[in-house]
């Protein structure tokens, strides 16, 4: 699965490099470089399309109902409150597990990186765990959790704390060591060397880890909340599949798309601000 | 806000400490790299150490100042007051120009005033608030070096500072180290494999060869020195023949 792969983002190609490029070809072909409309044209027509294909029944409202048909049954079900109401439980356990399982990968990657110890007490073991899929678990934690809110939990925890682990661990060890041999001998302390060299040295890494553990994240709930749940996005899910509401399936589709770019925007931002330092990916 | 024209923290000559080695022998699993060594450094003196790559100079450099350990003999130095800038800057590039200034005084008083006149001082008071990365490699390394001149240290340690940069703006780091040098009286142990560099600055050449000293020159010049002064030049031949039949 694409998703489970934890290795470094792709670069976004050099702007520079591509307008030179579109600029020694012809011009409708740098007309389509240039336009802010262009990464929107594929969407439209999809989208147009999707509708053509709907209003002319070649596409019948069973298999996909149109778009204006998935934008009604949105309206309605954010006017009667079940929207709304589904999706900030489905958005609190996502948050809560990612907080649980995030921070434990976090403490643990950060501990393990700095302490040989540690290290060698804790690591073959998240290493053993690691191999095991997240989903393989689901049986036995619904046989302890039962199909409450903990059981979702773990489920979250568990797929989220290995890119969040691996990640802060790799940072935390590639720091630059003669920054490190720098900060000691202009007599930083432990903790002052930590939080002025070592942390802000992990932190590409430790972002890019919280892009892989946001996807997962969402996965996971789809996941959760389709096998065991009486509440939620995956619930609506569903329940409308019993009811062959096809609009609704295709709402929580596109919700749970919406809420995969909303977090990976967020985290772009975050690394932009957080990063600004780094010519790879500052604005100025 | 401390009054920074009427009261400048920096200006004031801090002097120098001494060093005294004796005996001092280091090794990292295998022949020693520095063999029995003994070296006294005047406070306020600015001695330079010249050899051949491998020949311990560096080794000597990291182990005053802490970074490596002696397998035995004495080093007598006074670390607190004591600085390093080595060949790389060495700046965080997580934080502007200014904080690493401020990263050198430690817990002095008044810390951002101190790193804001060292700023001035190396004439980088303009790029105070922009990122490492976007600066030339001699304006990092001037960056360094008000780092090492911001708690006014008592003994400057370099290693190979200017090993990295062009001709031009070694020429003018050099101006630069000699002037705060004769400013600020520290102690400076400066290693570097440019003869001409080490005649130019010193007051004394100290050449190593497999981890001992194996020549002392004086230097007598007086300064201001000019680059290209005949009775610099021909101290400079007589250390060059010497290193260069030493290698072979």
């Amino acid at each position: 699965m694409a998703s489970l792969a934890y290795g470094p983002p792709r670069r976004a190609a050099d702007p520079r490099a591509v307008a030179s490029r579109a600029a020694t070809r012809q011009i409708q072909e740098s007309r389509l470089a240039r336009s802010r409309w262009t990464p929107l044209l594929v969407p439209a027509l999809l989208l147009a399309g999707w509708e053509a294909g709907s209003a002319t029944g070649a596409l019948p409202a069973s298999v996909l109902p149109a778009p204006v048909a998935v934008l009604t049954a949105g309206w309605q079900l954010t006017r009667d409150g079940t929207l709304p109401t589904n999706l900030a439980i489905s958005a609190s356990r996502a948050l809560a597990g990612l907080a649980v399982g995030g921070t434990l990968g976090l403490l643990l990657g950060i501990a393990t990186a700095i302490s040989v110890g540690l290290r060698r007490l804790l690591d073959p073991t998240i290493q053993a765990l690691r191999s095991v899929p997240p989903f393989a678990l689901l049986p036995l934690i619904i046989l302890w959790l039962g199909i409450d809110e903990g059981a979702k939990i773990a489920l979250i925890g568990w797929s989220v704390f290995f890119p969040l682990y691996l990640n802060s661990y790799h940072g935390v060890r590639s720091v630059d060591r003669s920054l490190l041999e720098m900060g000691r001998v202009y007599g930083m302390g432990r903790t002052t060397l930590f939080r002025r060299v070592t942390l802000p040295g992990a932190l590409p890494s430790i972002l890019v880890g919280i892009r892989f553990a946001l996807g997962l994240m969402w996965l996971a709930l789809i996941v959760a909340e389709t096998i065991a749940a009486s509440s939620g996005i995956g619930y609506m899910a569903n329940q409308a599949r019993e009811f062959s509401q096809t609009d609704v399936i295709v709402l929580t589709i596109v919700i749970y798309g919406a809420l995969g770019k909303l977090t990976d925007t967020a985290t772009r931002a975050a690394e932009r601000r957080l990063l600004r330092w780094n010519p790879a990916y500052g604005e100025r | 806000m401390a009054q920074t024209a009427s009261r400048p923290l920096v200006e004031q000559a801090s002097g120098g400490t001494p060093i005294v080695v004796s005996g001092l022998v280091v090794a990292f699993d295998g022949p020693p790299v520095i063999d029995n060594l003994d070296l006294v450094v005047d406070p306020g003196a600015f001695v330079s150490i010249v050899g051949r790559s491998g020949c311990g100079k560096s080794t000597l450099l990291r182990t005053i100042i802490g970074l490596e350990a002696p397998q035995r003999g004495t080093i007598t130095v006074d670390r607190d007051r004591a600085r390093i800038v080595f060949q790389e800057p060495r700046l965080l590039p997580w934080f502007d120009v200014l904080t690493n200034v401020v990263l050198g005084a430690g817990d002095l008083p008044d810390a951002r005033e101190r790193a804001a006149e060292t700023l001035a001082l190396v004439g980088l008071s303009a790029k105070a608030h922009e990122w490492p990365t976007r600066l030339s490699g001699g304006q990092r390394q001037r960056v360094a070096l008000a780092r090492a001149l911001v708690s006014q240290p008592r003994l400057l340690l370099f290693d190979e500072p200017l090993g990295a940069l062009d001709a031009l703006t070694r020429i003018e780091m050099q101006r630069l180290i000699e002037n705060v040098w004769s400013r600020q009286q520290f102690t400076a142990l400066f290693v570097t494999h440019d003869v001409g560099e080490a005649v130019m600055l010193s007051d004394r050449v100290v050449m190593m060869d497999r981890g001992r000293i194996v020549s002392d020159t004086d230097i007598p010049a007086p300064r201001p020195r000019r680059h290209g002064d005949a009775q610099l030049a021909t101290i400079e031949g007589r250390i060059l023949d010497l290193l260069l039949a030493g290698g072979s």
